[in-house]
């Protein structure tokens, strides 16, 4: 891929005392606070509502904290949105993508708003080829897609925009066994490339399986955070279940 | 940036299943407009030209202009009416003249033909302010709820896309998408008009093209508003309804309203008011003649001419009088009648102008000469037409008949045959159109509202976009 954006060695994605509280009062997040580094996978496991989501609309700029920054290769989300945005790509829980365009359609409008303008047919096609998307897709509408060949798509597109840091909301969820194997194994060759990647799911043994750190998060507070090196040989469902039931305190690394 | 979001959206809407279908429908309706518009100017056009030869040959064969007491004219018909009807169908087209006396246009397309005024004709009126209004609400309902909706506006915004950069990408682009091919369309079916018989003249296609003109302007009023809609809401068919609710508001209920409300704030005399008062004055003031008419002897001569000369002096000088002071009455009643008219009109034209709808009707109307003005520039014109036949059986007969008129002869001495006259003698009447120039003065009003409803629309879609929540 085209010119590659230099990887610093402080966290490329950063969350320092970041807070989240809706005028309704209702608290998404309370003060939390991790780094990613380049080449890293940190995990956020936890219920829905526990505050995985609003943390990447943080760092997406997609609202405001109340309290804290977010902030990506340094520069704040909330502060410096545009430039931060250049250094991180992302892919959601159900990638919809523009159904009446192709897929190689859909990578060309979302590198050229990325930034990336050069991309020829062929680097559209190795991307696709690449996240396993045959070729004889490349060319459909992607409006007939399934949700495994979208988020195919998606991932894509986050590939194409080269960025250091990758942010996934839910990126396994409702794909198939075969398609989130398939996932994973592009997650580590991402991770290999010295991407930081902060990946928001459900799924405790994927998580488990591709992740460096892994943070255990309920009322929008962080319970757990443990390098996944410490959880080895350790039943993380169990895990999870017993700190979800209030049996912890916050644990740090 | 901004190109790129602009092919996306034009591209977007145009691959989309709703555009293509509810498209080819909208290009179906506009050459079948045309198609219908172009038939029914032809069938007008040769009822017109009937109807004038069926007026000469009323009088053929006769010998005598005394017997030609009044003739017809007939409102031409406009091309541009087949455009934008407005009130071409309405109005009367035949006036009876004579050289004295009221007017009155009698003899309405919709009063000849009144399956036509049940469900009105399909022209460009129509068909922007109904079918591509809709056509224009289908292309914006959704432009960001829809994007929220499939997740598509947080992919976006992952990106360093400025939120202004992207709504403008949005309108300019939905805007282009809209506006392109119907343009197009409906470039191509105006061709239709020459290729059907309907002579367009320079001015003809001046005023076509101000008209698609000011439609495109109304729709992307609308469209805007639909993005408005759609930066307001988060879903939809929210949005959806909402326009749908604006749409019946703007097109049917405010307009009807305003009319009803200024109907209730400004009383205007009924025409049967005005024609009792007339027809009781004109009754009064011959009465007063008739006694004069019974008092007056004229001086008993061997000359039959210059007795029937001086009774006619007498009496033409008394219709004379007494047509002035009726005329006086009349139209010192008929200003007034028409004031308060102009009052009302301005009420409930200015209540409805709250619709872009309604400034859509008045301007098309306006630029096609088929405003309610037609009426009043059709009567002026029968008016000048009434002192030209005035003078004309004047010139023939000694005075203009219509009043009271005497006439006694004694056969000719000579028994020569006498010659038909010469119909081809009578004045020609000659309506002229509205000129360019004062349709478009007319409309001025109307576009400058339309273009401010664009800029306010516009605005409001980009600042609501401002603070949209993209989640």
């Amino acid at each position: 891929m085209s010119d590659p954006l230099n990887v610093p060695k402080s966290p490329l994605l950063e969350a320092v005392n970041l807070t989240k509280k809706y005028e309704d009062g209702v608290l998404a997040l309370d003060h939390v606070s991790f780094g990613v580094e380049g080449g890293r996978v940190f995990s956020m496991l936890g219920a829905n509502g526990a505050g995985k989501t609003t943390t990447i609309n943080l760092f997406l700029n997609l609202i405001e904290p109340s309290e804290g920054e977010a902030r990506i290769n340094g520069f704040v989300s909330h502060k410096d949105p545009l430039e931060a945005k250049k250094y991180v790509a992302f892919v959601s829980e159900n990638v919809m993508l523009y159904g009446n365009f192709t897929a190689v359609q859909n990578l060309d409008f979302f590198a050229r708003i990325g930034g990336k303008t050069g991309y020829t047919r062929d680097d559209y096609r190795e991307a696709l080829l690449r996240v396993g998307l045959a070729d004889e897709a490349h060319y459909k509408r992607v409006k007939e897609f399934s949700k495994g060949m979208r988020q195919k798509c998606g991932i894509a597109i986050a590939i194409l925009k080269d960025a250091p840091a990758i942010l996934l909301d839910e990126p396994t969820s409702g794909l198939d066994p075969k398609a989130g194997y398939d996932f994973i194994r592009l997650l580590e060759s991402l991770r290999d490339e010295g991407k930081a990647i902060l990946m928001s799911t459900h799924d405790i043994f994927r998580a488990k399986e591709v992740s460096d750190t892994i943070a255990i998060m309920n009322n929008g507070r962080i319970i757990m955070q443990q390098p996944a090196a410490s959880l080895a040989g350790k039943d993380l469902e169990d895990i999870y279940m017993h700190y979800m039931a209030g049996h912890s305190a916050v644990a740090v690394n | 940036m901004l190109k790129a979001l602009i092919e996306k959206e034009i591209r977007d809407i145009i691959g989309s299943t709703k555009f293509v279908i509810t498209f080819a429908v909208c290009v179906l309706l506009v050459f079948l407009s045309f198609y219908v518009g172009a038939g029914n100017f032809k069938t007008s056009q040769a009822q017109y030209e009937a109807a004038k030869a069926q007026n000469l040959r009323q009088y053929e064969g006769l010998t005598d202009w005394f017997n030609v007491q009044s003739t017809r004219i007939f409102l031409p018909p406009q091309p541009a009416a087949v455009i934008v009807s407005g009130v071409s169908n309405d109005i009367g087209r035949t006036v009876e003249v004579q050289g004295r006396g009221d007017l009155a246009a009698e003899d309405s397309k919709y009063s000849d033909e009144p399956l036509f005024a049940a469900f009105r004709f399909l022209d460009l009126e129509f068909l922007f302010q109904m079918v591509l209004a809709l056509f224009a609400i289908l292309l914006g309902y959704d432009a960001i709820s829809g994007e929220k909706e499939r997740g598509t506006l947080r992919l976006t915004f992952a990106n360093s896309v400025p939120r202004a950069t992207f709504i403008v990408g949005k309108l300019i682009g939905s805007a282009a998408a809209m506006i392109v091919p119907l343009v197009t369309a409906l470039a191509a079916a105006s061709l239709l008009l020459p290729a059907l018989g309907v002579p367009m003249s320079g001015s003809d296609w001046a005023r076509l093209g101000l008209v698609i003109f000011v439609g495109i302007l109304y729709l992307t009023a609308i469209l805007a508003l639909s993005i408005v809609a759609s930066a307001f809401t988060h879903r939809s068919s929210t949005s959806f309804l909402l326009l749908l609710v604006i749409w019946v508001g703007s097109v049917m209920i405010i307009p009807r309203t305003a009319v009803l409300v200024a109907g209730r704030a400004v009383d205007v005399p009924s025409l049967d008011d005005i024609n009792t008062q007339k027809s009781k004055f004109a009754a009064q003031m011959f009465a007063e003649d008739a006694e004069k008419m019974n008092s007056f002897k004229p001086k008993v001569s061997e000359n039959i001419d210059s007795m029937m000369k001086e009774v006619n002096e007498f009496m033409g000088g008394l219709a004379d009088e007494r047509d002035r002071k009726r005329r006086e009455f009349g139209g010192r009643l008929d200003e007034q009648r028409r004031n308060r008219q102009q009052v009302q009109e301005r009420l409930a034209f200015g209540l409805a102008r709250i619709s872009p709808a309604t400034s859509l009707s008045l301007a098309l109307s306006s630029i096609s000469g088929t405003s309610l003005s037609l009426k009043d520039r059709y009567n002026e014109n029968a008016l000048s037409y009434q002192k030209a036949f005035a003078d004309f059986q004047t010139e023939k007969l000694g005075a203009p008949v219509g009043g009271r008129m005497i006439r006694m002869g004694r056969p000719a001495d000579d028994k020569e045959k006498p010659k038909p006259i010469d119909l081809s003698a009578i004045p020609v009447f000659d309506f002229a159109p509205e000129t360019l120039s004062r349709s478009v003065g007319e409309a001025s009003l109307d576009i400058g509202l339309l273009v401010l409803f664009n800029l306010l629309l516009f605005g409001g879609a980009f600042a609501a976009f401002l603070r949209y929540d993209l989640r």
